[in-house]
């Protein structure tokens, strides 16, 4: 504000014209004399609080030291502020009073110039009234002077006035000095305030700062030191507390230790009594226990038998039961087989009965048939063989015919020995011709025999004279096995005896598992399990058996006594003999590998004999020779022979149909020759 | 500039990609890996960049918007910025970038107003009538209009005038016809721009040309009559304006009237301040007319030429007045007329705070008078009468009067011919008046700080 105000002071300054230099040097003495003063207050003013602070007084007295501080500099400045407006209101009167004067001046000079002017004027009345002109040249240069003072006056007025305007100008110019000078030291002193404002507070906020450590500090000491104290006495409490507490603690430590050692004592007596009884007690208790544990597992087996017992019972008695019902089942079904099987008994015998009335029939119609086929045979052969010859007959007419006429050799007839006969070709004629009716029959009684296998061995009675007949042909061997077979049956017991022989002998043959799975059976039945798998083993049939029974007896006979035959006719009373005989098992086996292998040729030539008898029913390779010999009339030479002139005589045929188709063609030209002969002609006469 | 490691035309560059390629450079020391920034910031620096083309700010949030404003340009055009971006660090940085000194606490802490305040002074300042066209300073209005609270102009320069210099030397006559012809203002018309300033509450005026060197002429420094026309029609369409401060101006008592007649009633002033001027009794007659029609509260009419008619004039006033509470007559001719008339008014008033009566070439009646207003008054805090010849008697009733009052806190006498003693006595008086206020106010902070010192 104070700089704000300062300079319009200097802007208005130009306004004025006159200036007062006594005054303004006035103006500046005065301030002269106030700057120190108040500088000196100052220094006063300053010392004063610093003394009060010396002598220890607080707070408040530095505060008023501040706010005295603050109101002395700036008092300070604003000063000078005041000063340049005292002055400015002291050139203003002074001005003011300049201006008077001037203004009394400029009065008094109109005035006098005024009275000049009316004695001038009078001065020009008097002179008008002058007539000499030495007079009025008097009175002319009385007014030159007259004017000249007025001029003269006037221009003083005009110099002072000029003058005046100078000093004015020069004032002017030293007030702006002066100004700035005041504004220099103004802005000086603010700024010296600033600073001494600045020291003294910071002054002020050291001392505080200082004030408050030094609180602080005391209270700090005081605070330590009292906590000290109580810390000491904190700890002297604690030490004694510590000391006492330690030697209760070690008094209690040896009572306690003395207390240790009598109960431990204590305690290890009462233990050890303890432990003695107690191992007493035990022991009768593991006395106690053992016979508890015998009587219970006692008690257990006998209610285990028991119950075992009473459970065998109960499933035996089930089981009876059950069987009992079995059995009741068993003989009701045997009874209800026996009825059925008497029924069908009496059924096949009706049935077997009523076959062999077809049979009967069959026999007849076949006899029938044999005699048809053979007549009709007959007649086809005939008629075929006819029809041959003279396929025959023409053949060899061709040939005859290539040979006569297309070779111009001489042809002689083949020999054809089968041209003279006629009918079927019966090359044994004379030794099969009776037999024939013969082997039919056998034939016959074959199949009889197969149908016989079926039925079972009490028929074969009946066909036993059949039988004799048609082995007694092809094996003589074994016919005399059939004649034994019927010796054999009549001794079943030296059969089984044998079997038994048999099984014992060639045991080695049966499979050990077998033998294992046998051994709780009884006697017979093994034997006859045995007997089963050794008959498989060596292939031969339920039927063979007794056959293999009596060769057996019959090895051993043969070994004893080298003729068979003596021994046949008195197989019956041997027959004793034989049972001790038998169970010399030495040669079971030998006799066994010789029937084997009897067995099985006699099967083989069975089989021949079989196969023989159907290739005999009718000699078919003869007849394939007739037939051949017959179609062989002409031999393979001949036939190509023959390939050789069916070609030429193609050929000699594609040439005859050659020229036959020519022929035509040959009796057109011909034709037109003779057209053409008769145009030449009529053209010659023509021309003519 | 940051921003330019960030323009479009470095990213093209294949050096510079091929550094940015590279995990180290050795040779920056002040390289760091953070080399690609994260994309808001990416897109934020293009909003920096494309500002001027579509403005978005009002979406941001406010960390944004703090990023936003650290890099935007001070050159951008104030039609985008002025009315988009808030008061912040954009506005200080334009303030930095145009001026060395930026006292901030002078515009209420806000940059923006002061960016403006300035701004418009400046446009002002630079007026020149019939060469700057007015345009320019109304583009500004509707800008600066929400921001312009005080318009401090230290200067306005008068029209350029070359041919018409030419003319008065050759003839007299043609000059007068001429003055009608000549500009069409004298100064900057604040018609066309006060009714404008919604805001505007002070306004500091001073006619004047700064650095006139050589050129000086005293037209430079007055107001003309057409000047006090046009600003009194602007002042009283301002209705908002609280301050008038026209100083050094060369007001004269026919201008101060017109400038009256104009703010009587006026529904906002409070603070009219024409000091350094030339306003006579006439004036001050004008402005005591205006002190009962307004609700003036500070009156500063220091060091012009008003006398003890215009003194009475104001005193008359002042008897009846419930408003004003400081009035500064520094440096006036009031002389004991005026200081009594002055004296007798304030036994009347209770209101009034401050009285300067400094250089007033009052003498003792004035101060008798004076002293009897300080025997009852105490409303008057402080009092200056310092520069005038009071004399022994008038500083022998200031100290009666003093010993008797509690109210002043300031009473300046120097220079007044008083005894050193009376001056002590009543320095002493002031100062125990001080203390005891000061007391007053921050007593229990005071007596708990000393409890807690002694303890």
């Amino acid at each position: 504000m104070e700089e704000v105000e300062k300079d319009p002071e200097e802007a208005s300054e130009p306004s004025v014209f006159s200036e007062n230099q006594e005054s303004k040097s006035g103006v500046s003495t005065q301030e002269a004399e106030e700057d120190p003063t108040v500088e000196v207050k100052e220094e006063s003013q300053e010392n004063w609080p610093e003394e009060e602070e010396v002598e220890g007084s607080e707070k408040l007295i530095t505060s008023q030291r501040i706010i005295g501080l603050q109101r002395d500099l700036s008092a300070l400045v604003t000063n000078i502020q005041t000063a340049a407006d005292a002055k400015e209101s002291m050139r203003r009167t002074e001005l003011e009073e300049a201006r008077r004067l001037r203004l009394e001046r400029l009065e008094n000079d109109a005035k006098s110039s005024q009275e000049r002017f009316e004695e001038i004027t009078r001065g020009w009345s008097v002179a008008k009234q002058k007539l000499i002109p030495q007079e009025l040249q008097e009175a002319l240069s009385n007014q030159q002077q007259l004017w000249a003072v007025l001029l003269e006056d006037k221009k003083k007025l005009i110099n002072d006035l000029q003058q005046e305007l100078k000093a004015g100008d020069d004032r002017y110019v030293k007030d702006l000095r002066k100004q700035a000078e005041e504004l220099d030291l103004m802005m000086e002193r603010m700024e010296e305030q600033i600073k001494t404002l600045t020291k003294a507070y910071r002054e002020e906020l050291a001392q505080m700062e200082r004030v408050y450590q030094q609180e602080t500090d005391v209270l700090l000491t005081k605070y330590k030191s009292e906590w000290e104290q109580y810390m000491k006495e904190l700890l002297d409490k604690e030490g004694e507390r510590l000391m006492q507490r330690k030697e209760k603690v070690e008094e209690y430590e040896t009572i306690i230790h003395h207390l240790m050692l009598e109960i431990s004592d204590k305690d290890s007596i009462i233990s050890i009594e303890q432990n003695e009884k107690f191992q007493v007690q035990e022991r009768e208790l593991q006395q106690i226990k053992g016979n508890s544990m015998v009587a219970k597992l006692k008690e257990i087996k006998h209610e285990d038998d028991l119950s075992r017992n009473k459970f065998n019972l109960a499933h035996m008695k089930s089981r009876i039961i059950s069987l009992r019902t079995d059995m009741k089942n068993l003989v009701e079904k045997c009874k209800s087989q026996e009825q059925q099987f008497t029924k069908r008994n009496q059924y096949l015998s009706d049935d077997y009965k009523r076959n062999i009335q077809q049979y009967e029939c069959i026999q007849k119609k076949i006899k029938h048939f044999a005699a048809a086929d053979v007549k009709k045979f007959e007649e086809m052969w005939l008629m075929i063989e006819a029809e041959v010859k003279q396929l025959v007959e023409r053949v060899l007419v061709i040939e005859s015919l290539i040979y006569k006429q297309h070779l111009g050799l001489a042809w002689e007839r083949p020999p054809l020995p089968f041209m003279e006969r006629s009918g079927p070709i019966q090359p044994q004629k004379h030794s099969r011709r009776p037999d024939r009716q013969a082997e039919s029959q056998s034939f016959e009684t074959g199949s009889q025999r197969m149908m016989d296998a079926s039925v079972g061995p009490q028929l074969e009675a009946d066909t036993e004279s059949m039988d004799m007949e048609t082995y007694r042909e092809g094996r003589e061997a074994l016919s005399e096995s059939g004649t034994e077979v019927d010796e054999g049956k009549l001794t079943t017991e030296m059969v089984k005896k044998v079997m038994e022989l048999l099984c014992d002998e060639a045991g080695f043959l049966v499979e050990d598992k077998l033998l294992s799975l046998l051994a709780p059976l009884e006697k017979e039945e093994q034997t006859v399990v045995k007997l089963a798998s050794l008959l498989t083993s060596f292939g031969i049939e339920e039927e063979d058996l007794p056959k293999l029974a009596h060769f057996l007896i019959k090895s051993k006979h043969q070994q004893r006594q080298p003729t068979e035959d003596v021994f046949v006719e008195f197989g019956e009373e041997a027959e004793t003999n034989l049972t001790s005989e038998l169970t010399d098992p030495k040669h079971v086996v030998p006799a066994l590998k010789h029937f084997l292998e009897q067995l099985t040729r006699s099967r083989r030539s069975s089989a021949h004999q079989k196969s023989f008898q159907h290739v005999e029913a009718r000699d078919a390779s003869a007849d394939e020779a007739y037939w051949e010999s017959m179609g062989n009339v002409i031999s393979e030479d001949e036939l190509k022979l023959w390939d050789a002139a069916e070609s030429t005589l193609t050929q000699y045929h594609a040439v005859l149909t050659e020229i036959s188709e020519l022929v035509p063609e040959t009796e057109d030209l011909e034709q037109q020759n003779k057209e053409l002969r008769l145009m030449l002609q009529q053209l010659l006469t023509s021309d003519l | 500039m940051p921003r330019s490691a960030y323009s479009p035309g470095s990213k093209l560059n294949p050096a510079d990609d091929y550094s940015k390629m590279r995990r180290i450079i050795a040779e920056d020391p002040n390289w760091s890996l953070a080399i690609v920034a994260s994309l808001s910031n990416l897109c934020l620096q293009s909003i920096v960049k494309n500002f001027e083309k579509k403005p978005t700010f009002e979406d941001l949030t406010a960390i944004q918007k703090d990023f936003v404003q650290e890099r935007l340009s001070t050159s951008l055009p104030l039609r985008v910025t002025a009315n988009l971006i808030s008061d912040g660090v954009y506005w200080k940085r334009c303030c930095e970038q145009r001026w060395d000194l930026c006292d901030v606490s002078h515009y209420g802490h806000s940059w923006k107003r002061q960016f403006f305040e300035r701004h418009l002074e400046n446009i002002i300042e630079l007026f020149i009538p019939d060469v700057t066209e007015t345009k320019t300073v109304l583009a500004m209005v509707p800008l600066c209009r929400n921001y312009v609270k005080r318009l401090d102009i230290s200067q306005l320069l008068p029209p350029v005038k070359e041919p018409q210099e030419e003319e008065v030397e050759y003839g007299s006559e043609l000059t007068i016809d001429n003055e009608y012809d000549g500009p069409s203002m004298d100064h900057f018309d604040f018609n066309i721009l006060l009714n404008k300033l919604t805001n505007l509450e002070e306004l500091h005026l001073v006619y004047r040309v700064k650095q006139c060197g050589m050129n000086f002429e005293w037209k430079m420094f007055e107001m003309t009559n057409r000047d006090c026309e046009s600003l009194a029609r602007a002042l009283k369409s301002c209705k908002t304006l609280k301050l008038l401060r026209l100083h050094q101006s060369h007001i004269e008592d026919q201008q101060c009237r017109v400038l009256v007649k104009h703010l009587l009633d006026h529904p906002s002033l409070r603070e009219l301040n024409f000091s350094h001027n030339l306003i006579g009794d006439k004036g001050a007659r004008a402005i005591g007319k205006l002190l009962n029609r307004s609700k003036l509260e500070i009156l500063n009419i220091s060091d012009n030429n008003i006398t003890g008619l215009g003194a009475k004039a104001i005193a008359n006033a002042l008897s009846k007045n419930s408003t004003l509470l400081s009035l500064n007559l520094r440096l006036n001719r009031l002389r004991d007329e005026g200081g009594e008339a002055i004296g007798k008014a304030l036994l009347s008033n209770n209101v009034l705070r401050h009285l300067h009566l400094g250089a007033n070439d009052v003498t003792t009646p004035t101060a008798i008078a004076l002293s009897k207003v300080l025997f009852q008054n105490i409303t008057l805090r402080s009092i200056n009468l310092s520069c005038n010849n009071l004399g022994a008697d008038g500083g022998k009733a200031l100290e009666e009067a003093m010993s008797h009052n509690s109210s002043i806190t300031e009473c300046d006498i120097h220079l007044t011919e008083v005894d050193e003693k009376h001056v002590a006595f009543i320095n002493q008086v002031v100062w125990n008046n001080q203390k005891a206020k000061e007391q007053k106010r921050p007593a229990q902070e005071s007596k708990t700080k000393t409890c807690s010192t002694l303890q």
